[in-house]
């Protein structure tokens, strides 16, 4: 059965546990921070940091399987203001963009189906990258291959949830079957609704065929920097290929009727024709 | 939905661009070459030869470029074999899978029609590729000659549709023409090059040069009815390929150097008369040098 994660983010504190539960488990390397010095500034300045909230990575990467986003919003009159988190990751998608565009069978879906991508297979064509309506999928130039979250691909094979829901202190991320967690996510959206959040909704039941990591967000999604109608690319593959097909036909009937003899036998006709 | 954050692949334009440009060309002209070959055409078997000697030596071309720009190079058998079990692996929801098998077909099929126009024309002197050749000289010529053009248009064409499935917004909003857009420009410069060579070997008769150059000017009046639907469709998505560079690029380069003064020049010339040798190898130069800068700027614009 599918294994997957439900993302609370009305419980999220932002703390980031996850963040780092993700880097030492699975050993991604930090991005220590670069300074540089500024004309005017006597003190140096950090100039990856992301200056956005307590934003520190600012996207996923191949280095950052994991991103708390912080959303800040105020009103005009900075009267009121709401303070959202969120906990990113790949979402292992059913209908897959990335595994779908995967030439060489690098990417795959294992028996607890993640989307796991063999760095041994891999060869780095970067194909991947823009097949992924979320923007997931990131390159390392120092290892030549994609990389992503792997749902803790060998603690999960091994009876362990994921690091990062082990690691979470409200347990906003929880791990489990995908079906046992939907239960968990439409009683708490209930829950929610019935408090008065009524923008609350469920993300991820239809999403790319359904996302084996779902959200329960507070708001539109795009507020979480979610797409509202992701498009799985490999959908439009038929038709695009059908179109291409039909112009190839077009240019070929089209070099048929340059280079048949008739029409140049009339043109010389013609100009014979003139005095 | 287009969501602006998709990532980028970051593919370089000297390899993936180059390599979409050559393989159109080489395409283009071997799809040229074995449609006069298929219908018997006598007096255009110089470009059917021009074509077929064009063909091989730039596709041999291709596979360099796309090996450079992959992260681990030395693993690009892997897109033939799965290592898991050492079997032929095609995924058919990968366009780059498929145009990869496509393209090791279409090279042999152009090499075949290579070899055969060298030992035509008495230059083929090493004795393994002649007895190669008298092996496979057996097989009609027009049988490797149709499933060559076959998959000549589909090294053009799939590059095109690649690009369109995936989730950048450019090529996104451009589906379903980029592959259409490419598939006319692989005919347009095929035909291009072929004139440019006749012109430059001072080859060829007048009447071929007619027939290409009306050809090629049929593709051009495609080519730009795509780029107007293909404009209206992308809406303000297309704004990265009108402004800035790759609008340099794309609007001065492809449509004003490519399509439109190569269509001037040819509709001169036919008002005209016969145009001189200069002006024909201007716009073969002219059509050749819009295809690159429209491979160049689809394939930068959509990852800005």
């Amino acid at each position: 059965m599918a294994k997957g994660m439900f993302v609370d983010t009305s419980i999220c504190t932002g703390c980031k546990a996850c963040q780092v539960a993700c880097k030492e488990w699975n050993g991604i390397p930090g991005e220590p921070a670069h300074f540089h010095t500024v004309p005017d500034r006597p003190y140096a300045v950090a100039f990856n940091f992301t200056g956005n909230s307590y934003d520190n990575t600012g996207k996923l990467s191949a280095t950052d399987w994991r991103h708390v986003r912080f959303i800040e919003q105020f009103n005009e009159s900075r009267s009121e203001a709401r303070w959202f988190f969120s906990s990113d990751s790949c979402k292992h998608c059913n209908d897959a963009g990335c595994l779908n565009a995967c030439p060489v069978k690098a990417i795959v879906r294992t028996d607890l189906g993640n989307v796991f991508i063999q760095q041994d297979v891999c060869i780095g064509c970067k194909y991947c990258l823009p097949s992924c309506p979320y923007g997931v999928i990131s390159f390392s130039e120092q290892t030549g291959t994609a990389h992503k979250c792997t749902l803790c691909n060998d603690r999960i094979h091994n009876g362990l949830g994921t690091a990062c829901a082990k690691a979470c202190p409200t347990s906003s991320i929880s791990f489990g079957e995908v079906v046992e967690l939907k239960k968990k996510a439409d009683a708490r959206l209930a829950q929610l609704r019935s408090i008065g959040h009524t923008k609350a909704n469920i993300y991820g039941y239809s999403e790319a065929g359904g996302l084996n990591v779902f959200y329960l967000f507070l708001d539109n999604p795009i507020v979480y920097g979610q797409p509202l109608n992701p498009v799985v690319p490999q959908r439009r593959l038929f038709k695009s290929a059908a179109i291409t097909i039909a112009t190839a036909i077009a240019v070929a009937v089209a070099a048929l009727i340059s280079f048949r003899d008739r029409g140049m036998k009339n043109r010389e006709e013609a100009k014979n024709d003139k005095p | 939905m287009i969501n602006p954050e998709i990532q980028a692949p970051h593919w370089e334009w000297y390899y993936i661009a180059m390599y979409f440009y050559i393989g159109g060309v080489s395409a283009g002209a071997y799809f040229i070459g074995s449609l006069l070959e298929l219908f018997n055409n006598d007096k255009l078997r110089i470009v059917s030869r021009i074509a077929y000697y064009l063909a091989f030596p730039l596709i041999c071309v291709t596979p360099v470029l796309l090996i450079a720009d992959l992260g681990r190079p030395m693993r690009f058998w892997h897109l033939f074999f799965y290592t898991g079990d050492a079997i032929p692996y095609m995924n058919t929801t990968s366009p780059l899978s498929v145009g990869t098998w496509a393209l090791l077909v279409y090279s042999g099929m152009s090499f075949l029609s290579f070899v055969n126009v060298l030992v035509e024309d008495g230059r083929l002197r090493q004795p393994g590729l002649l007895r190669a050749h008298a092996f496979f000289v057996r097989i009609p010529h027009k049988i490797y000659a149709v499933i060559g053009s076959f998959f000549g248009f589909f090294v053009a064409g799939y590059t095109g549709v690649l690009l369109n499935t995936t989730a950048r917004p450019l090529w996104e909003a451009t589906d379903p023409l980029i592959g259409p857009l490419f598939i006319a420009s692989a005919v347009s410069t095929g035909a291009a090059a072929i004139v440019l060579f006749m012109a430059r070997q001072k080859i060829g008769t007048g009447e071929a040069f007619e027939h290409l150059e009306r050809f090629d000017c049929i593709a051009m009046l495609i080519e730009s009815a795509l780029i107007v639907i293909m404009l209206i469709v992308a809406g303000h998505f297309a704004a990265p390929i009108l402004t800035g560079l790759y609008g340099v690029l794309f609007l001065g380069g492809t449509v004003l150097a490519g399509i439109l003064i190569p269509l001037w020049l040819y509709w001169r010339g036919t008002l005209l008369g016969a145009s001189g040798d200069s002006v024909v190898t201007i716009t073969a130069v002219l059509v050749l040098f819009g295809g690159l800068m429209l491979r160049i700027s689809l394939l930068q614009a959509g990852q800005l």
